[in-house]
């Protein structure tokens, strides 16, 4: 691989690669999806693929998947030319995708899954063939076995953690792939985007072992991930390739520049503490809820950021839940302003000034097929009314002063809000509690999940201002970094209680500090 | 950029949006003129009084089913529930006079609220909770009808003149229908309620998430669900004077639905368009007087029908909702 080393720099190498895009361009309507897009790919590599939501990596994923045509351009595998016609041809090729929303039964078992698209094939007759369990079981165990993984083959898909199942996902893609030729081309499309921070560590080094059976293009938004996974990394920025670099010529706050093509800018953090003293806006007394989390204290006050970390199964996500009112705890109390409450719901708690932007944001954040605007006036809704009946008019105007505050795109408030982007989705969540007079509790649960990191930066910024408005937040963060970054304090939970907490204006934790306490 | 090119949006036009609009208005204006095609009497002869007079309590019936589509439920028990309070109607007429209407308006809506109730307490699905009220509803009529058809006595039937009074040929029931249809869309366009309801049809768990309280606005939508059946009660009284557990009125069910998807109300919640509806209920009852003018013989009516109906809501339905739950 070295000997390629030389002409490689500019993407282009001369000798026979894994895989090789000429010259790649796709249009939808007036859109260059993918414009001119040429790279290569060698043996055994691990590749990154990095961009800003709509830059085209999906499309481009798609091409390589069969499910778009590309209007002009070549794909070539070991040197031969591939022209897809389909999904199928693209697997028969040796091209597996582990995609971001999970593809398995989960009401199968691992083998089970791993058997019923075994080479994709769709020969005539394998549908009568009597199902071979034994043979399947002894099958998926060899597949598991490839990838590093020691599940037991006759488990259900559905009792399987996150992780488990993404390394399934991974054996299957391997196994379809290697069927048919030596060297599979496996992409794993964001697969991190949802793993909790030890389990990206798991899945890195499961990179790590395919990368000695094929060549893997590895999708992510987490740049520190790419650097330590990637021996090379491509660019892509609006539907053009910016960029090919080698691992060691480059850093992150390179590639963030190249991706965004702006510099990100660090914010200072406030260290005017101005609520310190004060009674706390929401305190938990030894709160615990059965097989989710118990023993748990911890204050919010009024104007600061206090992070709450932990792996999947620590219980924090419960936890924001129950303060919200959507759960409810068993044991302890909860004081707000110093006052113990009962009977808390959601109604109380939106009455009480609390707003929640969900982790599951297109379940649980949002109505998708309502507007934008009537999204942002479902909940504080006084302003767009006349009288009884709202005034659709003035529900507009109102959005748009939000669309523009926030820098919603597009500005077209009447627009069903699942039809933006992940990004500008979550923005209007924000506006929906930011437009409460009254919110003085905000919690938020990974409010970052699945944002490019443009619009990471904006809901961050948004974060540290209702922050710095005296609005008391609990945030569950997706990276440590993240929380790092923003905080004032840190609270750090493990199995359901609190294992560590730290003072950010009197503490300097270390990431490492913190996952000590973590796992 | 493409924050550049974003940022310009120029309405266009659009054309599924223009046919969710108009799609049920065209096809049924389609029919319409297929039938005076072959038949030119037809408007002449009053045609389109019988078309608005058949459509009347089928419009009523698909009204209420649609309240309930759309918020996610769907309510087998409303021709029932009609036909229910028809027959009490004409079985309390003699006795309370002018304000028997009243009374059943009052009871039907105390039935679907009930409805309501069970489908947002016990969290079973409407479709098997209101096949069992279904059930007890048909054996109340029967039992208040004492199994025989209930004649509303002449001195009463002042209702009969919401049918047989006419405006431009169409009798003043289906205008009832028409006004009805038109509050209904500003209810669900212009009040937070109203809003709710298509919310809680579009994604319970995020208008749970939300603070909205779901058993509420699921039993205030069975209840009005339930008026609007009560008002269909009393378009049978007053189209045919009397009421039967197996006259007019006892096969309105399915009718109902059908004008409602025809109408482009998605059985799946969220979407409905009440005006819309009254072209659904329309076309639903233009589709046998077609096949007639088209000559088609009395044997294959149903067939056609049938067909028809795939057809119609094959085009109408609005292909938007996907529910994205994973």
């Amino acid at each position: 691989m070295s000997l390629f080393k030389a002409t490689e720099k500019n993407g282009v190498t001369t000798g026979a690669s894994a895989l090789s895009l000429r010259n790649i361009k796709i249009t939808f309507g007036d859109l260059v999806a993918v414009d001119n897009v040429s790279f290569d790919i060698q043996e055994r590599e691990v590749v990154g693929l990095i961009g800003e939501n709509g830059a085209g990596k999906s499309t481009l994923l798609k091409i390589l998947a069969g499910v778009y045509k590309p209007d002009s351009g070549t794909i070539e595998l070991s040197g031969e030319a591939k022209k897809f016609k389909g999904p199928q041809d693209s697997l028969d090729a040796g091209i597996g995708i582990v995609h971001q929303e999970q593809s398995l039964f989960t009401n199968l078992s691992i083998a089970e899954n791993l058997e019923f698209v075994s080479g994709g094939s769709s020969k005539s007759g394998t549908i009568f063939k009597p199902f071979n369990w034994v043979k399947a079981n002894k099958n998926a165990a060899l597949a598991l076995g490839k990838v590093g993984s020691k599940l037991d083959p006759r488990t259900r898909v559905g009792d399987l953690s996150f992780i488990d199942r993404q390394m399934v996902e991974i054996a299957k893609a391997m196994k379809v792939s290697t069927a048919k030729v030596s060297n599979p081309i496996i992409i794993l499309d964001e697969p991190t985007s949802l793993l909790e921070v030890h389990e990206t560590e798991a899945l890195e080094r499961e990179i790590a072992k395919i990368k000695d059976l094929g060549s893997v293009i590895f999708v992510s938004h987490r740049l520190d991930e790419v650097m330590r996974v990637c021996d090379r990394i491509i660019v892509l920025r609006d539907g053009k390739l910016v960029a090919i670099k080698d691992r060691d010529d480059v850093n992150q706050q390179e590639l963030f520049q190249l991706m965004m093509g702006h510099e990100k800018k660090s914010q200072p953090r406030s260290y005017q503490r101005k609520h310190q003293g004060d009674t706390p806006k929401v305190e938990l007394r030894e709160v615990g809820k059965k097989g989710e989390f118990r023993g748990v204290n911890l204050k919010l006050v009024a104007g600061e950021i206090t992070a709450i970390i932990g792996t999947n199964g620590s219980g924090r996500e419960d936890l924001c839940k129950a303060i919200y009112g959507v759960k409810s705890f068993d044991t302890g109390t909860m004081l707000i302003d110093g006052k113990e409450i009962n009977h808390w719901n959601v109604q109380r708690a939106i009455e009480s000034g609390f707003g929640l932007v969900p982790a599951e944001r297109k379940v649980e954040g949002l109505i998708g097929g309502l507007s934008a605007a009537d999204n942002i006036s479902l909940i504080f809704n006084d302003d767009v009314k006349n009288g009884f009946l709202i005034n659709p008019k003035k529900n507009l105007a109102i959005a748009k002063e939000w669309f523009e505050e926030l820098d919603i795109r597009p500005r077209a408030p009447q627009k069903e809000l699942e039809k933006f982007s992940g990004g500008n989705q979550q923005k209007a969540v924000l506006a929906k509690w930011l437009k409460s007079k009254e919110l003085s509790v905000l919690i938020l649960d990974h409010p970052l999940r699945g944002l490019d990191p443009g619009a990471a930066e904006t809901v961050n910024s948004l974060i540290r201002k209702a922050a710095a408005e005296d609005t008391a937040v609990l945030l569950l963060g997706d990276t440590m970094e993240e929380v790092l970054d923003i905080a004032d304090q840190i609270s750090v939970m493990k199995d359901g209680e609190v294992t560590g907490s730290f003072d950010l204006h009197v503490d300097h934790p270390s990431t490492l500090d913190l996952l000590e306490k973590m796992v | 950029m493409t924050q550049l090119t974003s940022n310009l949006i120029a309405p266009k036009f659009d054309v599924k949006k223009a046919w969710k609009i108009f799609g049920p208005f065209a096809i049924f204006a389609i029919l319409f003129v297929i039938v005076i095609i072959r038949n030119s009497n037809f408007l002449s002869g009053g045609g389109l009084g019988v078309a608005t007079q058949v459509s009347a309590p089928i419009l009523m019936v698909a009204l209420s089913q649609s309240l309930v589509l759309n918020i996610g439920s769907i309510d087998l028990s409303n021709a029932a529930l009609s036909l229910l309070g028809a027959i009490i109607l004409a079985v309390s007429l003699p006795r309370l006079g002018v304000s028997a209407p009243v009374f059943i308006l009052i009871l039907t809506t105390l039935f679907g609220a009930v409805n309501g109730a069970l489908v947002a307490y016990t969290r079973a699905p409407s479709f098997a909770l209101t096949l069992g009220t279904l059930g007890i509803f048909q054996t109340a009529s029967l039992v208040v009808s004492k199994a025989t058809s209930v004649y509303v006595d002449n001195n009463d039937s002042y209702l009969g003149h919401l049918n047989n009074n006419t405006i431009l040929t169409i009798p003043l029931i289906f205008y009832v229908g028409v006004l009805l249809a038109i509050l209904l869309w500003a209810f669900l366009k212009y009040t937070t309620i109203g809003r709710s309801m298509t919310a809680v049809g579009l994604n319970e768990t995020g208008s749970v998430f939300a603070g909205l309280r779901i058993k509420r606005i699921k039993i205030l939508a069975f209840a009005i669900s339930g008026l609007v059946s009560g008002v269909a009660g009393i378009t049978i009284i007053s189209q045919s004077g009397s009421a039967s557990p197996n006259g007019l009125g006892s096969d309105l069910l399915l009718p109902g639905i059908a004008a409602a998807i025809v109408g482009g109300t998605s059985i799946l919640g969220g979407v409905t368009n009440p005006i819309n509806v009254v072209f659904g209920s329309l076309i639903i009852s233009m589709i046998p007087i077609t096949t007639t003018a088209l000559g088609v013989n009395a044997q294959a009516q149903s067939l056609i029908y049938g067909f028809a109906v795939i057809v119609v809501a094959a085009f109408t339905l609005s292909h938007a909702r996907k529910n994205i739950v994973k």
